[in-house]
């Protein structure tokens, strides 16, 4: 019996209507949620994202600004930058696009975001806090794959989690996330690594598998058991031989799981859809406390 | 056929006859290696545990300079006291003897602490670069289990890990350490609860079983693959049912679960008497990074 198909698209439209009144009551104080991307170099897929990043900042009605550095900045300007956009009191989310060039120190640029408006996470010590149960901004994608669950009637209180990757902007973040003792948490988390050799039995084990390898269709039905919640966070870009063009999959081979499957989300439409819409939620949080701090 | 004793005084003693070298080596380069130590108020168990430290970094050649503030110091003072040893570049490390009274913010104070001398590893900057396998400070329990498993050759790629703990003074630190993508990690790691629905289907699968609830012969043999190598970081204060005196147990029901596995701890005699000396190895990487 084919699985639920998880309608991200119809989840993050939910989540940008919620976020719609937020940034209305807002805006009647005085305050604009204002996110600024710090890009160095000109690297395509970044200027991609960017602009996705600014549709739908435009969609929602938060202002965005990129901050653009050569790609020979140094250290000094860039540590600088961020700086800058720490002090000025109307930008309440910093984004700060990595990879970065080789001749820049990644760690020191990613320490300085201020924690307050760190709205991806990317702060070391965002992950810190994160692990802690401190309050924190969680990275966009697995914020996105928690609330997609819990939306979807597939909360992961209680239930056994099997997340494949230890990524630091997914595998990692979604265990720490999950074992907290909160809503939408409280679950029994397993982080595996791609290299086991028999992943399949411990991917058999979950009641809510995570699939964030970024491997074409690497989980196939034999490795899912019959009523499994499959979230596939994969994005990967295969030649289609019916167009001879590109097109998106998932790391899950999605018809065959979703005979399988409970429910399954699809790609592209499934949590791709509501990262994005999450890291608004964040500026959005942001601009409410910094706004509120001043009084 | 009866499991491997994992003796955790041996290899405590081990280790630090291997921090004596370090230090002089240290010591030669013009870097004497110190550690500060606040303690707050006469509670008497904090008590013991810093005169426990000040002796192994006597032992081990360590500069150990403790700070007794009363139990009436106000939150200003204590921080203040935190900034001086923090500015102090004669001071690598900086601990504070925990619980602090309840006046008292501890959640304020360890954030205090700069991370580069934060040894115990509890600021979040430590716990998220390690999280994210940034070189950073980790707590002592799990940096002592890591050393107990590696030392002891147990593999640990690919391994199914089992962890009964979800705080962040054993699980968290233990799972960030054995989640990395490197050497003498890349285990496959699983965060379980006391309260987990079916705990016995995970303790069963472990290769490796970690276990800190505090409750007396929680892990029971029918919960242990065979073979599986068995870490007790429990403590459990019970009256022993012959002699009628009181003694300290682990969370593991130890005489049946030594026959199913293949290594276990002791306890005592397991983790405990590690841990000072991981804080003292922690100390000692401080000093040296001030080298570079």
């Amino acid at each position: 019996m084919p699985a639920e198909v998880i309608d991200g698209r119809k989840i993050a439209a939910e989540i940008q209507a919620e976020l719609k009144e937020r940034i209305s009551s807002l805006k009647e104080k005085g305050v604009n949620p204002k996110l600024v991307a710090i890009l160095v170099g000109e690297d395509p897929a970044s200027l991609s994202y960017l602009r996705g990043i600014a549709r739908t900042c435009g969609e929602v009605g938060v202002l965005t600004d990129t901050a653009r550095l050569a790609e020979n900045v140094t250290q000094r300007e860039l540590i600088e930058k961020i700086e800058e956009l720490n002090r000025d009191s109307e930008v309440h989310g910093i984004l700060l696009f990595l990879p970065l060039p080789r001749h820049l120190n990644t760690l020191e640029a990613e320490s300085a975001i201020s924690p307050d408006k760190d709205v991806d996470g990317t702060n070391p010590i965002s992950a810190g806090k994160l692990l802690l149960g401190e309050e924190t901004f969680f990275p966009s994608t697995p914020y996105g794959v928690q609330e997609l669950l819990v939306r979807s009637g597939h909360n992961p209180d209680g239930k056994h989690v099997v997340i494949v990757g230890r990524s630091n902007i997914v595998g990692k973040p979604l265990m720490g996330m999950f074992i907290q003792k909160q809503k939408g948490a409280n679950a029994t988390v397993t982080v595996c690594h791609t290299g086991t050799t028999n992943l399949a039995a411990m991917t058999r084990q979950a009641d809510i598998l995570v699939a964030a390898m970024g491997r074409a269709k690497a989980i196939t039905a034999d490795m899912v058991s019959e009523g499994t919640i499959v979230v596939d966070v994969g994005v990967n870009f295969i030649p289609d031989p019916a167009t001879g063009r590109n097109k998106q999959v998932g790391d899950v081979d999605f018809e065959a799981v979703k005979e399988k499957a409970g429910a399954i989300t699809p790609v592209p439409g499934g949590t791709g859809a509501v990262t994005s819409i999450m890291l608004m939620v964040n500026t959005v949080r942001a601009a409410e406390s910094l706004s509120k701090s001043r009084g | 056929m009866s499991a491997t004793i994992l003796d955790g005084r041996k290899i405590s003693a081990e280790i630090r006859e291997e921090l004596k070298g370090e230090v002089s080596r240290l010591k030669e380069k013009g870097v004497t290696p110190a550690l500060a130590g606040i303690l707050v108020g006469e509670d008497p168990g904090s008590t013991t545990y810093v005169g426990l430290k000040s002796k192994a970094c006597e032992e081990v050649g360590v500069k150990e300079a403790m700070v007794r503030l009363p139990e009436t110091v106000t939150e200003q003072e204590l921080l203040s006291t935190i900034e001086r040893l923090n500015s102090d570049p004669s001071i690598h490390a900086i601990f504070i003897q925990l619980p602090l009274p309840k006046h008292l913010s501890e959640e304020k104070a360890l954030a205090a602490i700069v991370p580069e001398k934060d040894v115990d590893g509890f600021h979040a900057m430590n716990v998220g670069r390690a999280w994210l396998g940034q070189p950073a400070f980790v707590p002592a329990v799990a940096l002592a289990i890591h050393e107990m498993l590696v030392r002891g050759g147990y593999d640990l790629q690919y391994k199914d890990v089992v962890i009964v703990n979800v705080d962040s003074m054993v699980g968290q630190p233990l799972a960030s350490v054995l989640v990395q993508n490197k050497e003498n990690a890349r285990a496959n790691v699983t965060l379980c609860y006391p309260t987990t629905p079916d705990l016995a289907s995970h303790t069963r699968r472990a290769d490796i079983l970690v276990v800190s609830v505090n409750e007396p012969k929680f892990i029971t043999a029918d919960m242990v693959k065979d073979g599986a190598v068995v870490i007790d970081f429990g403590s459990n204060f019970v009256e022993d049912p012959v002699t009628k005196r009181r003694k300290t147990v682990g969370d593991v029901d130890f005489e049946p679960v030594k026959e199913k596995a293949g290594a276990i701890t002791p306890v005592p005699g397991g983790v405990g008497p590690m841990l000072v000396t991981m804080l003292l190895v922690s100390t000692v990487r401080a000093a040296e990074l001030t080298l570079s």
